[in-house]
């Protein structure tokens, strides 16, 4: 099929504008998945997605569609996530297509990631179908969002296209335009082979599988290929396209969508966003827009049991495979024994992982707080990057600290922006400017250091917007900040697994809140036990745990004796898998306990 | 470090071991009786005992007698002690028979002899038999005063049962009489139980023993608290506790154990030797000996118990090897439940290869944190401490532990 019948799209949107749903319903109508095999959400493959309902990693499907001017056409969709964690994956399907459905949910009108996925569909000269979902539910208002297109989207009106995904209405309306309005695939005209490679899988049997957008050229298997930024080289095995099953094909020409079985080893040397081109006549230039991806967030993953740290390990190999994002290695706690640092992309990332670790590889984990990664500036002009607060030098090291910001977008309507604006300076964050998305909404764009927004951000924006406000970011500058290290000690011994690096303005009341809930949570001690939270050395806020009152046998004679020592013996077999602080046994479900309940 | 090797601690370590040669004085011995029989069983009660039978009381009185032949009577025996069950359910001439089997083998007169009764057994007839066979302490389980709570324990008594009993008793002139108090009961207050202490003292027994309330599994109190309808609360308890010792110590009951209180001459010198890891030979079904070499009881079951004795052998459960390092690690265990602690030096001495160097560590722990007191070799526990001697006894186990690593 010539590259000039054949049309690359993605479905973008805010979360939960029905991006999957409208999938569903397009796979329905070319009949690329038959009626009777077709669930609800299809392109939700995992298990965590179809639970949660949320689409995690982008889904390419490859379809054709008998058109009203008679030809046949290869149509490939890529289904993205919404939420801004995944956004560098949304930003590698867009690269890898011509057009984008942008959804706007009719009930909730333009959101943040509305706004936020097609300024990069923009930005990567895209051809934008707007479409109108939801316009089943009796909450939709068209009227509003046909003008918000306009005002805030500078889409016209008239390009809109209204649909269900549920209901099924629009769907040739949707599949007509793409047809249409989105350009035959580009740059295919290229003198050498160049495919962007957009996601990888790792699989036990065929080893590293790529996802790849083909631009020019061709790949077959037999042929060497070359990723053009590391220079890795490989025998390419297998090329087949997504239906949305994987299925071999002989080759994979300009314009197609599909994957590529190499015999690359270690995933690591996948990257997404590279470029792939063949070894015998390699590309002179790389796609555009290729980017590292580095991790935001860090935590220390450990495992509950001591014995399941292998397991631990095995089950990280796993998920790294399939996952560039997500980065760890191993380290030690004090308080929680061996287990590993790891990175992710952002909070929602970081709990998908950690649930992936407990559901599909059954191993019970605890996970510290989360930390952004500081640079520190030393004496002497060197900076060190700092992503567990264990590891920041003495205060007497360091000439500044600087954290990570984001620059937010946040829309909320008119009424909560004396609410938001608390929420923001409470946040440390500063309001760079304010636009008025309508009537009844408004844009701040602020700036906000991340670490602020780790914690409960997103949860007290919906709170104090009724659900109204949403929010989409990406990372900006690092700015230096009057930061501290905090330290959590159990009768002056630090527990390292409390460490944390807070603002300094902040650290009594956290340092206060953190001492309670220890207090609270450790059983009675024999000893008085004091909990202190400390600023390089000087005490800020303290609690005392509770001693223990009573913990004697009434009776016991004779022929107690043998009892006695057996439930004695119990107990000290229990206090021997306790944490040992001086002479304080804490049990490490205590610490396990304080972590959760944040 | 303490003076290692004195004369002194020699003397008492002698004294103290209880396989000693003929040249040194014999460790007490105790003989106790488990007299297994109940006319029902109390809410909280986790003994073994079950309801008499047409021909069992004949059969339990000639199996002890069997059994005691089986026992290899080493030396006399200094103390005496039966319990239960509710020893007083016998009829007064099968006590008789019992304190016959007794006597055989104890090489003349006991120094101490209790025998448990609870209140509705107590009759004068009863009373002539056992003061005659030569028992000179009674134990009477009055458990409280309070007709509420009574009915609510189960307890077969009332409230003027007790003070009849307790007549009668004086009446047959023992020269000891202890009273068996309860406290922390469901719904008690901390009032009611100083009113029960305050009638238990203006009694003037000799002895007191107060005990806590203890949730002991497989038994319907149990029960009640894993489904939620009672509730533990250790500082209401250890308010009970400590409001006991000082209002005993009030009315002239020195505090000896944890539960114990005599007044100057009546400390109960048979449980006094089980603390201090001296020897005592258990007859009866559930009885625990720690004797000739072994620690173990007796099978817990009347049936397994005669079948076993009548093809001569003591069926035992639980059953280890004593050793000297063991005894050492219980005589601190269970020795710090007295207020007159344990003397380390006779210990050390019996037991050299103890990890005497960890122990002592812990001991000082104990001590910093003002849990434990420590005069030269001897060592008690302070209130505090005893309020929690059982995660002292957790502390001192770990610290006898040969391999406990430090990691
Ligand atoms: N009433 C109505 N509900 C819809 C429609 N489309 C989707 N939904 C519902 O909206 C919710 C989200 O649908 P999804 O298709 O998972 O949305 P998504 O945009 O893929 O979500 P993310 O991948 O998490 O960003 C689900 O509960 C759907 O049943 C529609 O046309 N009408
Ligand atoms: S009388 Fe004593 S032995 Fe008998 S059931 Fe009651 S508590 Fe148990
Ligand atoms: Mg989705």
């Amino acid at each position: 099929m010539p590259h000039q019948l054949t049309r690359n799209f993605c479905i973008i949107a805010h979360v939960d504008h029905g991006k999957t749903t409208l999938s569903d319903r397009l796979l329905e109508y070319t009949n690329t998945v038959e009626q009777r095999v077709m669930t609800d959400q299809h392109l939700d493959a995992m298990d965590l997605e179809k639970e949660r309902g949320i689409t995690i990693k982008s889904h390419p499907v490859t379809m054709r569609y008998h058109a009203k001017d008679g030809q046949v056409y290869k149509l490939n969709l890529m289904d993205t996530p919404g939420h801004v964690d995944f956004s560098y994956e949304v930003s590698r399907s867009l690269a890898a297509c011509e057009g984008a459905v942008l959804l706007i949910d009719a009930a909730q009108g333009v959101e943040a990631q509305t706004v936020a996925n097609a300024h990069l569909a923009f930005g990567q000269k895209l051809k934008v179908i707007p479409v109108i979902n939801k316009i089943d539910l009796p909450s939709a208002n068209l009227d509003l969002c046909l003008k918000q297109l306009e005002d805030i989207l500078t889409i016209s009106a008239e390009e809109a296209i209204l649909a269900s995904g549920k209901a099924g209405i629009g769907i040739v309306d949707i599949l007509e335009a793409v047809v249409q309005r989105v350009p035959s695939p580009r740059w295919t005209d290229y003198a050498q082979t160049r495919a962007l490679v957009f996601d990888s899988l790792y699989d036990s049997y065929r080893g590293v599988i790529s996802y790849v957008r083909v631009f020019s050229g061709a790949v077959r298997a037999g042929e060497f290929m070359l990723l053009m930024s590391n220079s890795a080289k490989s025998e390419i095995k297998e090329v087949g396209v997504f239906m949305p099953k994987m299925e071999k094909t002989a080759s994979l020409g300009a314009g197609d969508v599909g994957y590529v079985v190499s015999n690359i080893k270690d995933p690591s040397e996948i990257k997404i966003g590279d470029t792939l081109t063949l070894s015998a006549k390699p590309a002179a230039a790389m796609l555009p827009g290729y980017k590292e991806v580095r991790p935001m967030v860090f935590c220390g993953l450990y495992p509950v049991e001591t014995s399941d740290y292998e397991k631990l390990k095995a089950a990280l190999g796993r998920l790294r495979l399939n996952d560039a994002a997500f980065v760890y290695s191993s380290e030690s706690s004090v308080a929680l024994g061996f287990g590993f640092r790891c990175g992710f992309l952002g909070l929602l990332h970081m709990e998908i992982i950690q649930e992936r670790i407990r559901r599909e590889h059954d191993v019970d984990i605890i996970s510290t707080y989360p930390s952004v990664v500081y640079r520190v500036v030393k004496h002497g002009d060197v900076t060190i990057e700092v992503d567990n607060p264990v590891n920041l030098p003495d205060p007497g090291e360091i000439l500044e600290i600087r954290e990570p910001t984001i620059k937010a977008a946040i829309h909320i309507p008119n009424d909560s922006m004396g609410d938001i604006l608390a929420l923001i300076m409470e946040k440390r964050g500063v309001v760079d400017h304010t636009d008025t998305l309508d009537a009844t909404r408004v844009m701040l764009t602020c700036i906000l250091p991340l670490n602020e927004i780790l914690v409960d951000f997103n949860d007290r924006l919906k709170s104090v917007t009724h659900g109204y406000g949403s929010m989409d970011y990406e990372l900006g500058e690092y700015r230096a900040a009057d930061l501290v290290k905090m330290e959590i000690l159990v009768n002056a011994d630090p527990v390292d697994a409390f460490a944390s690096i807070v603002h300094r303005e902040k650290a009594e009341g956290k340092g206060r809140e953190l001492c309670e809930k220890l207090a609270d949570i450790i059983p009675p001690q024999m000893f008085k036990v004091a909990i202190q939270a400390a600023i390089g050395g000087k005490i800020i806020a303290r609690d005392n745990v509770k001693e223990m009152r009573k913990d004697v046998t009434a009776k016991c004679y004779g022929g107690d004796i043998s009892r006695k020592r057996k439930l004695l013996d119990k107990q000290k077999e229990g206090k021997k898998k306790m944490k040992q602080f001086g002479r304080v046994s804490i049990p490490s479900d205590a610490f396990i306990k304080v972590l959760k309940t944040n | 470090m303490s003076g290692l090797g004195t004369e002194q601690a020699k003397a008492s370590a002698a004294a103290a071991h209880s396989g000693a040669s003929a040249a040194e004085v014999p460790a007490p011995l105790g003989l106790y009786v488990h007299v297994p029989f109940c006319a029902s069983t109390c809410d909280f009660c986790a003994f073994y005992q079950t309801q008499p039978t047409a021909g069992s009381v004949d059969r339990f009185l000639g199996t002890v007698r069997k059994e005691a032949e089986l026992v290899n009577w080493d030396r006399p025996v200094h103390t005496v002690f039966w319990g239960g069950g509710t020893p007083g359910l016998l009829a007064p001439r099968d006590l008789g028979r019992l304190a016959e089997i007794v006597r055989a083998h104890c090489a003349g007169v006991p120094e101490e002899w209790t025998v448990e009764l609870a209140p509705t057994t107590v009759t004068a007839e009863r009373l002539a038999v056992l003061r005659e066979a030569g028992v000179t302490r009674v134990s009477l389980g009055v458990q409280s005063f309070q007709p509420a709570l009574l009915e609510a324990l189960g307890r077969q008594h009332t409230r003027d049962r007790i003070f009849r009993a307790y007549e009668r008793i004086r009446a047959a002139g023992f020269a000891s009489v202890n009273l068996d108090l309860m406290f922390a009961l469901p719904g008690q207050s901390e009032e009611e139980w100083a009113a029960d202490v305050r009638e238990a003292a203006a009694l003037a027994p000799d002895h007191l023993s107060t005990y806590c309330l203890t949730f002991e599994e497989d038994t319907k109190l149990w029960v009640k608290l894993s489904q939620g309808r009672v509730k533990l609360d250790p500082e209401h308890e250890a308010r009970l506790y400590e409001a006991t010792w000082s209002q005993l110590e009030a009315a002239g009951f020195a505090q000896y154990e944890i539960s114990n209180f005599a007044r100057p001459g009546h400390i109960c010198r048979h449980n006094l030797n089980t603390w201090r890891m001296h020897e005592w030979i258990g007859l009866g079904p559930s009885a625990a000996s720690q004797h000739g070499g072994w620690r173990g009881a007796n099978v817990s079951d009347l049936d397994k118990w005669w079948t076993g004795v009548e093809r001569g052998v003591r069926l035992t459960e639980d059953r280890v090897a004593l050793t000297p390092r063991l005894l050492a690690e219980d005589a601190l265990i269970f020795g710090l439940r007295m207020n007159a602690g344990v003397d380390l030096a006779a210990w050390r001495l019996r037991a050299p290869e103890a990890p005497w160097a960890t122990v002592e560590d812990s001991l000082a722990t104990l001590a910093a944190g003002e849990l434990l007191m420590r005069e030269g070799d001897r060592v008690r526990l302070t209130t505090r401490g005893r309020l929690i001697a059982d995660t002292i006894g957790t502390e001192i186990m770990a610290a006898f532990e040969p391999l406990l690593e430090t990691a």
